[in-house]
């Protein structure tokens, strides 16, 4: 080949290489980034006076006299709209046409529901049971796409039967045109600010405050509190079992062939797929030992404890690997026996590197689905104490995820509570994975010397 | 020994000790190494309770079921009385996005391995290993938020001229390349030095117009594809190739370094180029490894359950035409999850165990891979370092 062609080959491998790692890097980014910025709006938005109303009623947070003059500056703006209704009310009744009627009636009900849905009960509703329907759109960002909503009907186009059908966008009040309703749509579109007056607000409560309403309102603590109760109690059962293991391995096992089938057991352990961890669990834990009645934060600790056990084996196996030799030799030849050495030269020269294993782990448990599907998640829970773990199953950040994202009835409207969600948990698992490294850096500059 | 006895105890005991003391030392630690043993053997024991309890509860189904129906048939509807438990298009859907994984992630993950060994520098490689580390940290359920929420809207609204773009940009480089090299091959028999270069720039000139043409023609009909559903099987298999790779690189990288500096300086002298060096002296030495690379991340793929469950669609039934990877698809994990939600409340029935079956046949998977993969990384352990 000519040595041109040769040269350029070698280029464009190179290329390619580093395309690979860029594109790494590109993949991390377009998940991270769209997450984080969906999480942040959960925490940092615009909200409207109804949610400093709900945040007064359901948590006694905010200051009652602002909040009472907000209402009622609020109030004062609504005044109008409400009477635009009573008038159309009265138009309503005193309509002949029946068909006309009915066909108005059933007009003006979507828009009073989309009303409802913006600005919380309107005068004449009864008072509705569901939290969710006490209050308006507690977000701008929402009561935004519902004064779209307000404003013109959703049509589709399927003149066109090759392609799919289209949307498109016809004007609400066209419908009531001449009618004492018609005013109400500018009047909403030009006051809809003063009505529900936004203001940039830090949500903190989100991180500690507890769901209202299947998540349709308020935080996810308990989500965080089962993730950690379930990834913690993982951990008690993993770690000193894992870390044993590994003194076993590599200070006492022989070179036979029992020791070949035990890491041999090891690595089918870390390669079995978490789903069936999931069905051991229940088969196992919950069907046979019976630990609890049925889910339970126990059952799934246990199971996340097996499906973390082969990772910290190795991390506490590699960590002890690598104490240098002549701390061991120097021990042992100040007369120190063997398991002395290990406890009081060892371990603690292998702690970082067993501890950076641990953490990695604790991540690993805190992320996983699939095996607590079966063993401990709840969708919809109370808050877990820590007396009810031995029988309670819990809400957990991972699969109220899936569950929100995937099955809730109101998926498309709490958009943010699950965007949150997911930054809740990637930080926990990324934040942990971070000390993880930083520990590592540490440990090999030291051993470096 | 006895005279030891008679000084004082206690500064002597350090150095001297008793035949008393020396039976329970050695009874405690016959008893010490017997509790550690019993701790480690654990593992095995766990990984022995999850064949025998996964497998009580599958045994039932084919006991009551048979293996043809659910090896053969498409029909799946747990709900029906009797019910019909055909697995294969199930079975399908899960080998369907484990290839359409494989395809994006062993490329890309064995180029990214050798690049961190044998390429980058080293001040670069500190900062590529945290991106590979993080895209395994990140949980499953966050990247099956990701695959649901951001990325199948993206799929279904802009998915022709998405896989446009990712046609051009992939397959134009190597196309270019391609047109270079063969060009180079085809005019190397002439001797003459300037009717060679004469000859290559006018074959350069026939391909690459070729290479445009069938650059944008695939461009064009690509473009012109309408996604019907974004959650289908190509997406699902993007998203699992992101969770791939970094156990396909890792186990590469580990691979690609065991191949000693020897074999690396002993092609340079030969005047190899860095490409050829790696792509004839160190890919053959270190392919075993990247095989075994190349199990474990299928393996991931195949194990993974809320990417799949998430985004697949769901829909149990195999693909028209087969290959089609825009269409909605279920596979076994997602089966498993979704299912048992009903079939736990009938414990007992046919239901519930096929899960199991399920279960059992992706555990029985997993662990030939693990098998496989391990004995092929020992064995290349064995030739390498036993030259």
């Amino acid at each position: 080949m000519n040595i041109g062609t040769r040269k350029i080959l070698d280029r464009s491998f190179t290329a390619l290489g580093v395309t690979s790692i860029v594109l790494m890097a590109m993949a991390l980014l377009a998940v991270l980034v769209p997450i984080v910025n969906g999480g942040i709006k959960a925490v940092f938005f615009q909200a409207t006076i109804e949610h400093r109303k709900l945040m007064y009623n359901e948590f006694g947070r905010g200051d009652a006299d602002e909040l009472e003059r907000q209402i009622r500056q609020a109030e004062s703006i609504r005044e109008p709209l409400f009477a635009i209704l009573a008038n159309f009310d009265a138009e309503l009744e005193t309509m002949d046409d029946v068909s006309l009627k009915r066909s108005y009636r059933s007009k003006y009900n979507q828009v009073r529901n989309h009303l409802h849905d913006l600005l919380g009960p309107l005068p004449g509703d009864t008072e509705p049971l569901l939290l969710r329907f006490q209050y308006g759109k507690t977000r701008w960002a929402q009561a935004e796409e519902v004064l779209h909503d307000l404003l013109f009907v959703t049509k589709w186009d399927s003149s066109n039967p090759t392609v799919m059908a289209k949307k498109y966008f016809v004007p609400r009040v066209d419908d009531f045109q001449g009618t004492a309703l018609a005013p109400l749509f500018a009047y909403v579109e030009t006051h809809l600010d003063e009505m529900l007056l936004p203001q940039r607000t830090f949500y903190w409560g989100f991180l500690t405050d507890k769901a209202l309403d299947a998540h349709i309102f308020g935080g996810i603590s308990a989500e965080i509190r089962g993730t950690f109760f379930l990834a913690i109690g993982a951990m008690l059962f993993a770690f000193p079992l894992g870390v044993i293991a590994a003194i076993y391995f590599t200070e006492y096992a022989k070179d036979n062939f029992l020791t070949s089938m035990l890491r041999s057991a090891n690595s089918t352990l870390a390669g079995v797929p978490s789903i069936v961890f999931g069905l051991f669990g229940l088969a196992f834990f919950i069907n046979t030992l019976k630990v609890s009645e049925s889910k339970s934060v126990l059952a799934g600790s246990l199971t996340l404890a097996i499906m973390i056990l082969p990772t910290i084996i190795r991390a506490a196996e590699e960590a002890i690997l690598s104490v240098p030799k002549t701390y061991r030799e120097a021990s042992l030849g100040l007369g120190a026996t063997k398991w002395r050495t290990i406890v009081t030269v060892i371990l603690p020269a292998a702690l970082p590197g067993i501890m950076t294993g641990g953490i990695i782990s604790l991540g690993r448990a805190a992320g996983e689905t699939a095996p607590i599907i079966f063993t401990a998640a709840v969708s919809v829970g109370a808050t877990v104490g820590l007396a009810d773990v031995f029988s309670q199953p819990t809400p957990a950040l991972s699969w109220n995820i899936y569950n929100l994202a995937s099955e809730h009835e109101a998926a498309n409207e709490i958009r943010h509570v699950q965007y949150g969600m997911v930054l809740a948990l990637i930080s926990i698992v990324l934040l942990l994975n971070m000390s993880a490294i930083l520990l590592r850096a540490r440990i090999s500059k030291k051993l470096k010397g | 020994m006895a005279q030891s006895r008679v000084g004082d105890s206690s500064t002597s005991g350090a150095f001297t000790v008793s035949d008393g003391r020396r039976r329970v030392q050695k009874i405690t630690k016959i008893f010490g190494e017997g509790l550690l043993f019993t701790i480690a053997s654990f593992v095995a024991l766990v990984v022995l309770f999850i064949f025998y309890f996964v497998a009580r509860d599958a045994i039932p189904f084919f006991q009551l079921r048979g293996f043809t129906e659910f090896f053969t048939s498409t029909g799946w509807y747990p709900a029906d009385e009797p019910g019909e438990f055909g697995a294969l298009a199930i079975i399908y859907g899960s080998v369907m996005v484990t290839i359409g994984s494989a395809l994006i992630a062993v490329p890309l993950g064995i180029a990214a391995s050798i690049c961190l060994s044998d390429v980058l520098p080293f001040s670069v490689r500190q900062y590529a290993k945290p991106v590979i580390e993080m895209l395994a940290a990140i949980p499953s359920v966050a990247y099956g938020f990701f695959a649901l929420v951001i990325f199948a809207p993206l799929l279904q609204n802009f998915g022709g001229p998405i896989m446009m773009w990712a046609w051009w940009l992939l397959a134009g480089p190597f196309l270019i390349l391609a047109v270079i090299v063969l060009s180079d091959i085809l005019s190397s028999g002439e001797i003459n030095h300037g009717k060679r270069s004469r000859k290559r720039v006018l074959l350069n000139i026939f391909f690459g117009a070729i290479a445009i043409g069938f650059l944008y023609w695939v461009g064009n009909v690509l473009s012109a594809i309408q996604i019907m559903t974004g959650t289908n099987a190509l997406n699902v298999s993007i998203i699992l190739s992101f969770m791939a790779l970094p156990t396909i690189v890792s186990v590469a990288e580990d691979s690609l370094q065991a191949v000693g500096r020897e074999l690396r300086e002993g092609s340079y002298a030969l005047g190899a180029t860095r490409a050829e060096t790696i792509v004839k002296t160190i890919l053959p030495a270190a392919s075993s490894g990247i095989l075994a690379a190349v199990i474990l991340g299928i393996m991931r793929a195949l194990g993974e359950t809320m990417v799949v469950w998430m985004a697949s669609g769901n829909s149990s039934h195999i693909p028209d035409p087969w290959y089609n990877y825009l269409d909605s698809i279920r596979t076994l994990t997602a089966t498993i999850a979704g299912d048992m939600g009903e079939a736990d409340q009938v414990t007992g029935s046919a239901r519930y165990h096929v899960l199991f079956a399920m279960g059992l046949l992706l555990l029985i998977f997993s662990f030939a891979s693990n098998l496989i993969s391990e004995r092929i990384v020992v064995r290349q352990r064995k030739i390498l370092s036993g030259q």
